[in-house]
Parts: structure tokens; sequence; C-alpha cells
């Protein structure tokens, strides 16, 4: 396992857009956007919690849900976050995750109402033109592969489904897995080849890829110590981040068959081995990690309210990487930390969610030297 | 003189021997009654499981059935997944409880019959008993 690695003297941890005070008056909760100073109130019809943020491939578009149900996509207009439209009618229960198509065009919506909604973006509109169902309970995640025909989804059920869709926006289960024996959180694909990901409250992580007409389970990843939260794959796809309730993110690293490390693997799949552990710096359970496609820069949301940034150093072995934290901002909201996302297109902008009912944007910058 | 330390010696030891031979007892009476209930809860929980595949089974012959008409291409895929439950149904090692992929392959077919009633879109909500209600096993 890799080392642990504390701030290296001598950085400053990277600067950070001020950000503004509260606006809203004292006890009322009210959904906002801002970014740099700005407070947007949101429509009425509160959202007591954000729960996710998801940008989409260009960068422009930016989905935010909440608790109550509703989702609300906000385009970037300059400078400042619109909420354009407000989806109310899809679902009955809460939506707990957001996903655009890599298209674009599409969204994606995961409720614990035990169905997956497909939206359609039509200029500023979104029209449900499907609804998945199959799950017995609550869809925890739901992802799109980059390939765009692809759609995975995860219940409480502890199954997670594959779905493919056709040009016809018909939608199809292509396979249930019951590999996992609790509740699965998460799940992401990997951003090159057809290899799934699942994250469960069993504390393993589970892969899967397609094997004549069927997907099978096809690596199982154990070590973390208790529940985890979500993953999220390094921008060649060679390595994966998990976070966990645990307090740790740890790194694993994809060894081919006759690998030059020789890392022993069953048959013709590759093996996946712990290469390295945060451990230390998160004082809560960490519920998101998200691994910036354009920097390689690593975000963590947690459960003490603060966000955190890491990057690898640049000396280090890739068999046995080491991380420094670059930055920490404590009290980044004023509750758990639910997501955090980067801009596929604008480095260093990150956007958080949190139980607070509030959506953050916050520029990064790396530190001078790495 | 040896015949007196051999009475002595059972005299002596009677409290051990007794000890000995009352937990010999115990041990064969429980080992009895332990297959005895062992053989209850393997037939009762064999029978779950044969009924649960049973009911799949019965399903997709049923399925297999109505379909067997159809000529469109939507309905290959389908009977593709539908001939593939049967398949994996057909395989499982009905006699044989130690089979080590037993779990495993349970999982399969659940998985396929989830699969397959979302294709055909059905709800798996079967009523197997007045006293049951929904599909669980």
């Amino acid at each position: 396992t890799g080392r642990l690695a504390a701030p290296r003297p001598g950085y400053a941890p990277a600067a950070w857009a001020e950000r503004c005070l509260p606006g809203s008056s004292a006890g009322a909760r009210r959904a906002a956007l801002r970014l740099r100073g700005r407070t947007y109130p949101a429509p009425p019809a509160v959202a007591p919690r954000s729960l996710l943020v998801a940008a989409d491939l260009r960068g422009a578009h930016r989905a935010c849900l909440s608790r109550g149900g509703e989702q609300r996509a906000g385009f970037a207009a300059g400078d400042s976050w619109i909420c354009k439209s407000v989806l109310s009618e899809g679902h009955q229960r809460t939506v707990r995750k957001v996903a655009w198509s890599p298209c674009g065009n599409y969204l994606a919506s995961a409720s614990f109402d035990a169905t997956t909604c497909i939206w359609k973006k039509n200029q500023d509109d979104f029209e449900c033109v499907t609804t998945l169902e199959g799950h017995e309970n609550e869809v925890k995640s739901v992802a799109w592969a980059p390939s765009g025909n692809l759609l995975a989804t995860c219940s409480r059920d502890k199954s997670v489904w594959v779905w493919e869709v056709d040009e016809e926006d018909e939608y199809e289960c292509v396979s249930v897995l019951n590999s996992h024996t609790q509740d699965v959180k998460h799940v992401v694909w990997h951003p090159n080849q057809e290899l799934l990901a699942s994250a469960s409250y069993d504390d393993t992580v589970k892969l899967y890829r397609e094997e004549e007409d069927d997907w099978v389970c096809c690596a199982t990843l154990e070590g973390h110590e208790s529940t985890v939260w979500s993953l999220a794959f390094d921008p060649s796809g060679q390595r994966l981040a998990s976070c966990s309730d645990d307090r740790t993110v740890r790194i694993w690293r994809q060894y081919p068959p006759g690998n030059e490390q020789g890392v022993a693997c069953s048959g013709s799949d590759p093996s996946w081995k712990c290469i390295c552990t945060l451990s230390g710096f998160h004082s809560r359970t960490i519920y998101d990690v998200a691994w910036c496609q354009l920097t390689g820069a690593l975000a963590t949301a947690c459960g003490d309210d603060a966000i955190r940034v890491f990057e690898e150093d640049p000396s280090s072995d890739p068999q046995q990487p080491t991380f420094s934290l670059t930055a920490h901002l404590p009290q980044a909201h004023s509750q758990d930390v639910n997501c955090v996302a980067w801009n596929p297109k604008e480095r260093g902008l990150l956007a958080s969610c949190s139980d607070d009912g509030e959506v953050a944007f916050w520029k990064y910058q790396r530190p001078e030297g790495l | 003189m040896a015949g007196s330390q051999d009475m002595f010696d059972a005299i002596v030891m009677a409290d051990e021997r007794f000890h000995g031979e009352g937990y010999q007892e115990g041990y064969e009476e429980g080992s009895t009654l332990g297959i005895i209930e062992g053989r209850q809860h393997g037939t009762l929980h064999g029978a779950k499981i044969g009924s649960e595949i049973g009911c799949y089974q019965g399903f997709a012959f049923a399925w297999r059935c109505l379909l067997h008409n159809c000529a469109a291409e939507k309905d290959s895929k389908k009977m593709k997944v539908l001939e593939s439950l049967i398949g994996l149904i057909e395989k499982f090692p009905y006699d044989d409880p130690t089979y080590d992929k037993l779990h495993e392959d349970l999982d399969r077919i659940r998985g396929k019959f989830k699969q397959l009633c979302s294709l055909l879109n059905v709800q798996p909500d079967f009523k197997i008993s007045v006293e049951r209600s929904g599909l669980s096993f």
C-alpha cells in the first residue's frame, strides 16, 4: 500500500474564491446557487437538501437535485448560474442521482420511488421519454457509459442493472447482477473500456464486464472497513479511487495478465490491487470522490463539512504513488458535503452540494511548483 | 491380592466411569436428534429453493409456448433470454447441496428471471398460496 502523504512544507494551500456570507435570513433554508459572492435564491418550492451535482460533458450545464423530489437544471450564462428549469413531475420520492448522457441531450434521474426517468432536452425544456422500472426499492445511482448506449442503475435491493438503448430511444434490460450482498450505493463506468464498477454497503467494490451476451462480475475489491460510498476512475482508466465510511480513500490499479510487475491474474481478467490509501485526512465519512479528467486532481466531499483536494506527487513511483493534500476547505458548507464534481471543460472549476441545501462553485488553483 | 486391587479400582474410578458412559450416551442421542433436526431443516430449505426455481421454470415454459409463434425481431431477444433461463435451470445440480457455486448460480437464475420479466413487461408479483402475498420465498 502507498504511504500517507502529508502536505509538503513550503506549499501554500490552493487559493480559493472568496465565499460569500450566507444571504438568507436566519432560520430560513433556501436552496441557492452562489458564485463569487452572489447568492441566487431558488424559485419557490424549497429544496431542503441538495444531494448531487452533475456536469455535462460540455461543461455548460449543471443539474442538481434535492430531497423534495425535484430536479433543477442550471445553465451557465457568463459568470452567473441561473436556474432554467425545475422538473417536478417525474418522481414520487427523493431523486437520489442525476447523470447527463455523453451527448448532453439526455438526463437520467434515479429515485427512491424505485424508478429511473430518462429526460430529453429540448432547448430549455425537458420531457420524460421513458421510465425504467424493475428495481424492488430505492434506486441509488445511475450512470451512462461513455459510448452512450449503455446505462447502469443500482439499488438498495442489492442488484445492479445494465440497460441498452437503441437509436429509437428504446431501453432494454441487458442484465441483472446480484453480486453484492448489501445495498449498492454507486455505479460508474470506465472511461474507455466497457467495464462497470459498483460500490456497496457490503464494504466491497465490484467490477463487471460483458461475456457472451451477459454481464458477469470479474473482480471484487476488498479492503475498505465500511460502506464504500463512491467511485471515480482516473482520466486514463488505469486507476480507480474509492471513498468510504471508514474515512479513507483508496486508489486501486489495474494489472492485466502478463504485466511486468508480476501481479498474478486469474484467467484473462486483470487483477486490481490497492496501491495507495489516504487515511488520517478526513474526520468523518467521505461521501463522494471526483477525479478531474483535465488535471488529475482528486476532490473529496466529507461529512465534516469540508472539501479537500489531493494531487499525486509527480516524482512518486506509479506502483506506489503518494498523494499530497493540496487544499483543505473546512466549513465549505454548514453541513455534510454530499457531492463534488469537476467541470469537464474548465480547469479548476469544482461544484459541491450539501445537506445545507446549497450548491457552491469553487475555483481551485494548483500550488506553485506542482 | 490382585483380585482385591481390581475391585478397589472399580470403586474408586466409578465416578469417572459413570461420567464417561453418561457422556457417550448423551452424545449419541444428541447426534441422532441433530440429524433429524438437520434433515427437517434441509427439507424445508431445499423445498423453498425448489419451489422458487419451479416457479421460474413454469413461467419460462408458459412464455415459451406463448412466444413460439412470434417471428418479430423484437421477440428474438426475449426468446434468447428465455432459453438462457431455461438452460440455467436445467443445468442446476438439484441433488448436490454441497455444490460450491450453489448460491452464485441461484443468484444468476434470479437475475435472469428479473431481466426476462423486464423484457416481457410483466410484474413478478405472483400469489403462491393464500397465506402469502407477493412473490416471497
